[in-house]
């Protein structure tokens, strides 16, 4: 089966050396199972060694590839452009860097200084229980777990925050909520305290109006609103 | 050359470690909570160590609780040797197994979300080569968290790294390590987004870059394991061990190679040929599916040679089925739910309905930095280089001698990255104070940088890249011959100096991919090179190192190859005997430890 697409991209550039920003239209034929990382790679060889996008681990494992695909935040070494023609109905695609951080160059962001807000949310266990007094590991039930196992697959693509239309100011984001209320879920934290001062502070969960975007987007599908709204809640 | 480039900063600190990664940053932490105040800076070409590729790692990490009544270490021990095609140093052996289930106690009690069973404690599973009884029946060894192990052991390591001040510099490359004398002071690193170069010194420098499969053309590893902290040394002058043992894993996904994890067959998953043989049995009557990954490779590629293989009409490549569909429901959901949707994802299969394409993919660098069981790293088998430490995949100590069993490389991050953490707080009590960095501080790379720079060449970055990676499949691959390795050497000097003359697309310092990859580039060919001579040298078949000329195990070369390379094909070479001191020591089921036949 013929699987090729003949695929325009509309990729926004910047060029730290010059300040100067401008679209720039790739034309690529390329299989239907390349991932849009491939797609940048083939642009990178044949048309244009310049372009410069971000990945690591390119299974979609690692967050590094966040971007935006006609307005949606998601990650270039998941989407396949057979589904990106289908999802999004069209072979056009207008390409930007994700809005969390600032750019540095073409599709790369700043990353480093979305972390910033993860690293404030104290992501470890601040005052970890006493030691089990059977020994070894703390004994944590399955059933525990699954109540917040969900939240823990967080890879910290700032996809969510990108869509979330509160985080950039004021709230700390979507994530880097999460990873406290995972925390506060946790039976081997006992530094409640902090842990609330941070969830109901200046930059808490008061900040998010659930309007649900951070869910929609969330390439690992965790439902974020559904933990924020426990964060809301205050039950744990 | 290089009078443009400057070093545009200096930084001083107790301890570099290169590479924030599962084995650095389990070093750091633990340095952080043993030495509070101890100024710890570590490097990571991504943004954050959290993305580190240990965050990739799917399967399960082993240990055994020595309180367990049915798994004993000794056990452990024994896989471990044996796995090793008895080519592994049975101090370090004793040592990891030994402290593993401390370990994971550590990492549980920090907060990894570890799998639990229905007694509370941390769920293990089965995973290849890991048997009860010297070999007997399969051992439930594996600890993990769902099929993201990985990536709970490197949130765990990297937020203790920050709960105790570590700070992170996201984004760069380690580029050239500094020695006054013969002690490593630092390392001179090269920052993506302003293009700065800046001189880190140090008391302690730690090297714990990763892996390096990026030269081989169907591979698990992410885009920057391209074995930078390997040339790094070469260029050093320092030498490299063991090299030629690169691991295939059975398991790629046809297309990128990405890793369909060894659990899957824990779990009961079965490969099957074009006949849907379950063709393990006849290679393997024992441990079958379970058994060592090399010789299932090995297998795979057996079967394609004899006609039992298929072919992938969309990516154009030979595979076998990984047959999952009789798996429980259950099982697809919970314990293989991350794996079951790549297949899914990115081969457009479902696991519990369709039979699912696997190739052997290019996963593992069993070879690295030589170093000593504490981790210092060895200048020969009798010497240290003062200063210089190396721990994780980059290293080799060595546990995994010519071949890795599944779940024994988080293991050894964990456990070798406290030993060396332990080394490291008792190393800093005299270590003196870094001066200013040497007086010939960036001559190394600022050449290689500037000659990138200036380059009017007309070589395709793509068509050199494609070239080696295809190259090494062929020629370096899982099956060798002296004559495919002197033709793969030769093609390499060619592919070394045509990537010196790739036009630069810009020559801005900031945020240069271009010019950052032109550079790993080198770094892969200068990697393959060593990895090519060294298997030519060893003329036998060991582990993962098959020579089909010399298809059987020789006492001959019962050793460790060392390889010095200051200068690309500049070789020399040495060895390092194997340690056997658990054989040696004359204990109960001593003479398991001796050099034995491997049968699975
Ligand atoms: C897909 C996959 C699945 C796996 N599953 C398992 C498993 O289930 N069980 C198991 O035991 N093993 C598994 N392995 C192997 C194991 O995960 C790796 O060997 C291990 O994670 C490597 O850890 P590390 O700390 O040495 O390196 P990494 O985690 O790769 O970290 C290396 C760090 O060094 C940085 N770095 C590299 N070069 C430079 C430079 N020049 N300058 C500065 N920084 C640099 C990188 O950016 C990174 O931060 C798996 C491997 C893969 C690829
Ligand atoms: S919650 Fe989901 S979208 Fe948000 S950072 Fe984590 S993985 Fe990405
Ligand atoms: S639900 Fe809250 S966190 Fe999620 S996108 Fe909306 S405002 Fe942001
Ligand atoms: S590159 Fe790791 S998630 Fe896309």
């Amino acid at each position: 089966m013929p699987d090729t697409y003949n695929i325009t991209l509309e990729i926004s550039r910047y060029d730290p050396e010059s300040h100067l920003s401008w679209v720039q239209t790739y034309q690529v034929e390329a299989g239907g199972i390349l991932r849009f990382v491939d797609v940048f790679r083939k642009i990178n060889d044949e048309q244009d060694p310049t372009l410069a996008w971000a990945s690591s681990c390119e299974h979609a494992q690692c967050g590094s590839c966040g971007i935006m695909v006609n307005g949606k935040p998601l990650l270039a070494c998941e989407l396949l452009v057979r589904e990106a023609v289908d999802q999004f109905n069209t072979h056009t695609f207008r390409i930007k860097p994700i809005t969390i951080a600032p750019v540095l160059r073409d599709l790369v962001v700043d990353l480093e200084k979305a972390y910033d807000r993860v690293h404030a949310a104290k992501p470890y266990l601040m005052k970890p229980a006493p030691a089990p007094p059977e020994g070894d590991e703390y004994r944590i039930s399955p059933e525990t777990l699954e109540t917040y196992v969900e939240a823990t697959q967080c890879i910290n693509c700032f996809c969510c925050a990108t869509a979330c239309i509160s985080s950039h100011h004021h709230f700390l984001g979507p994530n880097a909520m999460m990873s406290n209320i995972v925390r506060l879920m946790d039976p081997r934290e006992t530094e409640k305290k902090e842990r609330m001062d941070l969830l109901y502070g200046e930059s808490g969960v008061y900040r998010c109006h659930t309007a649900r975007a951070c869910s929609f987007v969330c390439p690992k599908e965790i439902d974020i609103s559904h933990f924020l709204a426990l964060g809301k809640e205050g039950k744990f | 050359m290089g009078e443009n480039l400057t070093i545009d900063s200096t930084v001083t600190c107790d301890v570099l470690v290169i590479g924030a990664g599962g084995a650095g940053l389990r070093a750091a932490a633990y340095i952080g909570e043993q030495r509070p105040g101890t100024k710890i800076i570590a490097l990571t070409k991504v943004v954050s160590p959290q993305k580190s590729h240990t965050t990739t790692a799917q399967g399960g990490m082993a240990a055994v609780d020595p309180k367990d009544p049915i798994d004993k270490p000794i056990f452990h021990m024994f896989d471990t040797w044996k796995g090793s095609d008895c080519s592994a140093d049975q101090n370090v052996i004793k040592k990891v197994c030994e402290l593993g289930w401390e370990e994971m106690v550590w990492l549980e009690r920090h907060g990894m979300h570890f799998s639990r069973t229905e007694e509370k404690r941390i769920a293990k599973r089965p995973f290849g080569g890991h048997m009860l009884n010297f070999g007997e029946t399969k051992a439930f060894r594996a600890c993990y968290e769902a099929s993201r192990t990985g990536k709970g052991i490197m949130d765990t390591v990297w937020n203790e790294s920050l709960k105790h001040g570590v700070t992170f510099i996201g984004q760069c490359v380690a580029t050239e390590l500094l020695f006054k004398e013969d002690t490593c002071v630092g390392a001179i690193i090269f920052r993506f987004p302003d293009g700065t170069f800046s001189a880190i010194l140090a008391k302690t420098t730690i090297v714990a870059t990763g892996g390096n499969a990026k030269m081989y053309l169907v591979t698990s590893n992410c885009r920057g394991n391209t074995g930078d902290g390997l040339a790094l040394t070469l260029d050093a002058g320092l030498p490299v061990m063991d090299l030629e043992a690169v691991q295939f894993h059975p398991t790629g996904m046809v297309g990128p190679g990405i890793l369909a994890s060894e659990a899957l067959r824990g779990e009961g998953a079965i490969l099957r040929n074009k006949d849907e043989e379950p063709f393990m049995e006849r290679y393997a009557p024992t441990a079958k599916d379970l058994a060592p990954r090399d010789l299932i490779s090995r297998a795979i590629i057996t079967e394609f040679r004899e006609g039992r293989g298929l072919f992938h009409e969309g990516h154009k490549a030979h595979h076998v089925w990984l047959d999952l569909r009789h798996l429980p429901k259950e099982v697809h959901e919970k314990k293989i739910q991350e794996v079951s949707s790549f297949f899914k994802r990115f081969v457009g299969v479902d696991p519990e309905k369709d039979l699912c394409p696997v190739t052997p993919t290019a996963h593992y660098q069993m070879g690295g930095i030589p170093t000593n069981e504490f981790g210092e790293v060895q200048k020969d088998p009798q010497t240290i280089v003062p200063g210089l430490f190396a721990c994780g995949e980059v290293a080799t100590a060595s546990l995994h001698g010519l071949n890795r069993l599944g779940t024994n490389s988080l293991l050894e991050l964990i456990t070798m990255g406290r030993v060396i953490g332990d080394k490291v707080v008792e190393h800093l009590k005299d270590a003196p104070e870094p001066e200013g960095p040497p007086s010939d501080a960036g001559h190394i790379v600022f050449n290689q940088f500037s000659t990138y720079l200036a380059s009017q060449g007309t070589e395709s970055f793509a068509k050199i890249r494609d070239t080696l990676q295809n190259l090494m499949m062929e020629k370096v691959g899982i099956f060798r011959t002296e004559k495919h390795l002197l033709e793969a050497i030769e093609k390499l000097k060619e592919l070394r100096e045509k990537a010196q003359h790739i036009p630069i697309g810009t020559t801005s310092l900031k945020a240069n991919q271009n010019l950052w990859q032109i550079w790993e580039l080198n770094n892969l060919i200068t990697v393959s090179m060593v990895i090519a001579h060294g298997a030519l040298a060893r003329k036998e078949s060991r582990g993962a190192h098959f020579r089909e000329d010399y298809p059987e195990r020789s006492a001959e070369f019962d050793y460790h190859t060392f390889v010095y390379m200051p200068e690309f094909d500049k070789i020399t070479f040495g060895k390092r005997p194997i340690d056997m001191s658990i054989f040696e020591a004359k204990g109960e089921h001593f003479e398991l430890f001796d050099y034995i036949e491997r049968k699975y």
